[in-house]
């Protein structure tokens, strides 16, 4: 049953990023539901779950995006893992915590993504955090910590955690 | 401590899992990359079932939306059109002049006729699921014949090329990415150059000789040099040129000929005049030697 609704989830990602995201973008950026999922599932289902979900989040993602696999599969997978230790030895997430958490682990993977980009120099690398690397990570933390507020609102988190 | 019931064991299982998938992507970057790649044929065709169905309905909503909703100036667009046509009616009866007299010549210079690329027509589904790129999503893929590299059009000029597929849908490039490079000419001059995409959306014709006498409004097009574009298909327009002092070329900045956020149907070309010109090249020169 988790299995199918994490393959329902990993499903319905794709044709939200790709298709319905893009309405909604701000000054054309949208937010990145992949690193929330990931995110999410790690917090609330532990470190191997956040892994192998985010690697398939991450996987499944890059088939549709000219950027790297590797990319993709390492930074959703980490952030999945990461999620997971930071759920174990944080008694109290709140949607606050979880979304600077977010903006801040969004920030290094964008800083990251734009350092592998090859033919960048250092005002057209300065251009790209300021227009889309930082902008989507404020994004990226709003929407995170949105979903966990409305998820705290529907189910009892706190439980889900320590089952 | 939060997750009381598999504290240690699924950490170390985890931990394990990510090292050695690191290991793995160090050591064997290409093989890895290229084994998720081919078992991600078959789950393109999982997906196109969800994505097509939302892609549906969403081009269904904003039809609707066009219809009803955006009527807004369209006599005033009627009215502009209809000068359009006017103005295309008598560019058409000019160009048809001009062909007339460039069959008369080529069938008198016995000059090769130019073959039409073989192309399938797809429909735009999405848009890049990052941020970092400018590409979109077509519902046809590897088992329609469409392959890395390949070009895209529209009746209005160069698109991008294909850059990955899946069983059932493909990734195209934009035309105005900065990682993507196509071989451009521009048509009065000439001249020719690298036309890149830039970080604004807009493209940039580079490495143009520094005596080109370009200027601005002079068209771009493919110079079917380099890549799986034929010769002639619409870049953009040069709308500023660059040239700095001591540089070895000068550049121009380009206004795309194709709006690429309303793209919804394109043209991925199969077999370029390129190629088909070798191959035709070559058999020509198998039924006629050299005298």
């Amino acid at each position: 049953m988790k299995f199918l609704s994490y393959m329902i989830l990993v499903l319905l990602l794709v044709p939200l990023q790709t298709t319905l995201l893009p309405h909604l973008s701000v000054w054309g950026i949208k937010p990145d539901m992949g690193l929330v999922a990931a995110a999410i599932v790690g917090l609330l289902a532990g470190e191997l779950e956040g892994l192998l979900v985010g690697l398939a989040i991450g996987w499944v993602l890059s088939l549709f995006s000219a950027g790297e696999l590797w990319l993709s599969l390492l930074m959703n997978g980490g952030v999945g893992l990461l999620a997971g230790f930071l759920g174990r030895h944080v008694s109290q997430v709140t949607a606050i915590s979880l979304g600077l958490g977010l903006i801040l682990v969004s920030l290094a993977s964008g800083l990251f993504a734009a350092m592998t980009f090859k033919s960048l120099n250092t005002s057209q690398l300065w251009w790209m955090v300021e227009s889309v690397v930082f902008p989507q990570a404020c994004f990226d933390g709003v929407v995170g910590a949105a979903l966990y507020w409305l998820l705290s609102l529907r189910f009892d988190l706190r439980r889900l955690r320590t089952e | 401590m939060a997750h009381s019931s598999s504290p240690y064991g699924a950490r170390r299982i985890a931990l394990a899992c990510f090292a050695l998938l690191l290991v793995a992507l160090f050591l064997f970057p290409a093989q890895i990359q290229g084994l998720l790649q081919y078992l991600g044929g078959p789950v393109g065709y999982v997906v196109r079932v969800p994505l097509e169905a939302i892609a549906s309905i969403d081009a269904g909503i904003a039809e609707r939306w066009e219809q009803y909703v955006a009527l807004q100036g369209v006599r005033e667009e009627n009215q502009q059109l209809r000068k359009e046509i006017e103005w295309l009616r008598g560019q058409h009866s000019q160009l048809r002049e001009s062909a007339a007299a460039t069959e008369r010549l080529t069938a008198l210079l016995h000059f090769k006729e130019q073959a039409i690329p073989a192309m399938v027509a797809a429909q735009v589904i999405g848009r890049d699921t990052t941020n970092r790129y400018r590409a979109i999503i077509l519902n046809k893929g590897e088992s329609d014949g469409i392959k890395p590299d390949m070009g895209v059009v529209t009746p209005a000029g160069v698109v991008g090329r294909v850059v990955k597929t899946t069983g059932a849908s493909s990734v195209v490039l934009l035309v105005t990415d900065p990682n993507n490079a196509i071989a451009g000419l521009i048509q009065r001059t000439r001249d020719e150059g690298i036309v890149e995409g830039t970080q604004q959306g807009l493209a940039r014709l580079k490495y143009i000789p520094l005596l080109s006498t370009l200027r601005d409004g002079d068209r771009v097009v493919t110079s079917g040099l380099v890549g799986d574009f034929p010769r002639g298909l619409v870049i953009g327009t040069i709308t500023r040129i660059d040239k700095e002092e001591g540089a070895l070329f000068q550049s121009a900045e380009l206004m795309p000929e194709v709006d690429m956020s309303r793209v919804e149907e394109v043209l991925v070309i199969q077999t370029s005049y390129g190629q088909s010109l070798k191959a035709g090249a070559g058999s020509n020169l198998l039924e006629k030697p050299a005298p």
